[in-house]
């Protein structure tokens, strides 16, 4: 076997000294760096509930756009992903097109939230939200941009109430939770959901980091912190990792009862391609959103992987379906560079010929 | 030779430590309340209960797991000029297990958080039941239980057989991390193998090496042994909680303090009744609707009876046609007034 491994002793002693050095010198820089803001796109409060605020972002230009357009966030970490910061931001480039663009902050739940269903943040929290918007614009109906677990939502919500919604773009949503590449789908599968709130409660934010950290160990919890050291001489990529890391870990807990019945519901038994799923009284039928959908997915998706996406085509209503595949990761498809010149404009055009 | 590497081991060494030291000073020197940049979480338990300088000694895991990282690959890679252990399978797995560590530190670290808190909460009970002179007392679960401490003791067994079974079922889960390390190892091999491979720096075959183990790692993660202890782990953990809190809460109510059943109680009940106002605003609201849209409806009929009583008013009078049946004057006062008795 020839030997692939070129290092004599000096080498390695000079590349643990550059290490060494890198890390010596860029201490100083993250000392007094402190928290670093995002979400910098002025915006505006325009209906409140408990926890829940509707904002309504403002760009430099009046909308173009007659329609707006919803963002239903997930309810794990916070939307503030897509206004991490001025050169990092969908809102901003959905704005900059001409969109008028509204978000909903769930807020960080806690003991007066544990008894929270899915009926309740479904067919209670995001039907006023989209009222709110209506009423705002005197308008029947509205566009709806659901991320993640918040895509479900919004699948769930337009089937519930197809009404209220014009056009519905879905991002790197889960729909087919048994995919067999899905991760944490197949951790939950032996889990006792019921023991498990019974016994929390509220799911702490820091057990959900726990789990998403698992997904990759080395690379999240070691790999990261070691590429750290060659960006600790850059104040400017430095101040974007630690956003990136305020964000990461800025995270809600998570109701009890919709937490149980995501899980069962959802991740456990597959009810929204099932046919059988049920959200308070009111069934819920993918076969009802005939409305135009528009499905983007992260190619490189690790939690949650493009089949689980695009099983979305199978299983809605609508005949005007189009689905975009974005080349990256599940973070990536919001913050990256590529993610900023491409993600908005697709979302924009897609919108304005459905106007 | 010998002495060239040994002397490269010593001033590794002292890097490594000089590097050590100096982020703990860094962050020992921050002001509590300052946020750090590394903040880890652990399994349900509060960060916040730690002290500072293990949380933090703890979240810098990551870069010491690394610096013992570069230490055993420059240590390899100063005794692989000497020995040539590539032309040997035997010796090139000897040089790749002792990459083995790391794996485990990282892995079992971020595992050890998260049991770090049920195993200090554990500390914490045994060393307050010892405290209130109970621990001396403790039944085996194998023991029949009687007298007016009875109960008690059948809880104690339920809670003592479930951190037994908690114990049993974490140690599968540590096994199945060490397969992880071989097999992951056994990967980094594979890829060393290839025709061509070359490795130019530590730095080129640390990622190398953390390809493997996460390749290794997705296999065994993704695979039905992995999923049934995970599950299971997950659920004796939870079964100990949940006994520790049952204890808890018989304790409080002996106090005469609320416990968190009753708090549930309360805040599932005071849920249902925000539901049921909703709901009840909602049938007001759709009554009301109803109610206007009656009175649009009826208001509409008005308009168009009202435009109609207009257009017979103004319409010119026609003169009785010769021998025709025109109504008289007095019966289109009767048709005008029977037009507003309807308004009324």
């Amino acid at each position: 076997m020839q030997n692939p491994f070129h290092i004599d002793p000096q080498q390695a002693f000079n590349e643990i000294a550059v290490f060494q050095r890198k890390l010596a010198a860029g201490l100083q820089n993250l000392r007094g760096l402190g928290e670093q803001d995002y979400a910098n796109t002025p915006r505006e409060a325009v209906y409140r509930e408990d926890k829940l605020t509707v904002w309504h972002m403002k760009g430099n230009h009046k909308p173009t756009a007659r329609v707006p357009v919803l963002v239903v966030y997930a309810l794990v970490n916070t939307v503030w992903m897509t206004d991490l910061q001025e050169d990092r931001s969908l809102v901003r480039n959905l704005l900059e097109q001409g969109e008028d663009v509204y978000l909903i902050d769930w807020g960080y739940p806690d003991g007066a939230d544990r008894w929270l269903t899915l009926d309740d943040y479904l067919n209670g929290y995001l039907d006023r939200a989209v009222d709110a918007v209506r009423q705002h614009h005197d308008l029947d109906a509205i566009n709806l941009l659901g991320i993640c677990q918040g895509g479900t939502f919004s699948l769930c919500y337009t089937a519930m109430h197809p009404e209220k919604v014009k056009n519905l773009v879905t991002m790197v949503t889960p729909v087919d939770f048994r995919t067999p590449d899905n991760m944490l789908s197949h951790w939950v599968q032996s889990m006792d959901v019921d023991l498990f709130v019974d016994t929390l409660g509220n799911i702490p934010a820091e057990l959900m980091n726990w789990v998403y950290l698992m997904l990759k160990p080395l690379r999240l919890n070691q790999q990261k912190y070691v590429s750290l050291v060659d960006i600790l001489d850059n104040p400017q990529e430095l101040k974007n990792f630690l956003r990136m890391e305020r964000w990461i870990f800025d995270s809600p807990d998570q109701a009890g009862e919709a937490f149980r019945e995501f899980i069962k519901e959802f991740f456990q038994q597959n009810k929204l391609i099932q046919g059988d799923l049920q959200i308070g009284k009111q069934p819920v039928d993918l076969g009802m959103v005939t409305q135009p959908v528009l499905n983007i997915y992260a190619t490189q998706d690790h939690l949650v992987p493009p089949d689980a996406s695009r099983a979305l085509q199978r299983h809605v209503g609508t005949t005007d379906y189009t689905e975009v595949a974005f080349k990256g990761g599940h973070i990536g498809i919001y913050v990256s560079g590529r993610a900023q010149r491409e993600v908005a404009p697709a979302i924009h055009q897609w919108l304005r010929s459905r106007s | 030779m010998p002495d060239q590497a040994n002397d490269f081991m010593k001033d590794y060494q002292a890097f490594a430590q000089q590097s050590w030291d100096a982020w703990m000073r860094y962050l020992q020197q921050q002001q509590p309340g300052q946020p750090n940049p590394f903040g880890m979480g652990m399994m349900g338990m509060g960060a916040a209960a730690m002290p500072q300088e293990d949380l933090l000694t703890r979240s810098l895991a990551s870069l010491k797991a690394y610096g013992n990282w570069l230490q055993q690959a420059a240590t390899g890679a100063a005794l692989g000029q000497q020995t040539h252990p590539w032309q040997q399978p035997a010796a090139m797995q000897s040089f790749l297990s002792a990459f083995t560590q790391p794996f485990q530190q990282t892995v079992a670290g971020i595992d050890s958080a998260s049991a770090f808190g049920m195993e200090h909460q554990w500390q914490s009970w045994l060393q307050a039941m010892q405290q209130a002179g109970m621990a001396a007392g403790m039944p085996t679960s194998q023991v029949a239980t009687f007298g007016i401490t009875r109960e008690f003791q059948l809880d104690q067994q339920a809670l003592q057989a479930a951190m037994q079974e908690y114990t049993q079922i974490s140690a599968r889960y540590q096994a199945l991390l060490q397969k992880v390390n071989a097999q992951g190892i056994s990967k980094l091999q594979e890829m060393l193998g290839q025709p061509g491979k070359q490795v130019e720096s530590l730095k080129a075959m640390y990622d190398l090496w953390v390809d493997a183990m996460e390749d290794a790692y997705a296999e065994m993660a993704l695979s039905q042994e992995y999923r049934d202890v995970f599950g299971a782990l997950v659920n004796a953990q939870m079964q100990v909680r949940k006994l520790q809190q049952q204890h808890t809460e018989q304790m409080c109510r002996e106090l005469g303090i609320p416990t968190r059943s009753e708090v549930n109680s309360l805040g599932k009940r005071v849920q249902q009744l925000r539901r049921e106002l909703k709901e009840r605003g909602q049938v007001e609201a759709t009554t009301d609707t109803s109610l206007v849209d009656t009175l649009h409806a009826e208001i509409a009929t008005l308009k168009r009876e009202l435009a109609a009583s207009k257009a017979a008013k103004v319409h010119p009078i026609e003169r009785p046609a010769k021998g025709g049946n025109s109504k008289t004057p007095s019966q289109r006062t009767k048709a005008t007034r029977s037009a507003a008795g309807k308004r009324k």
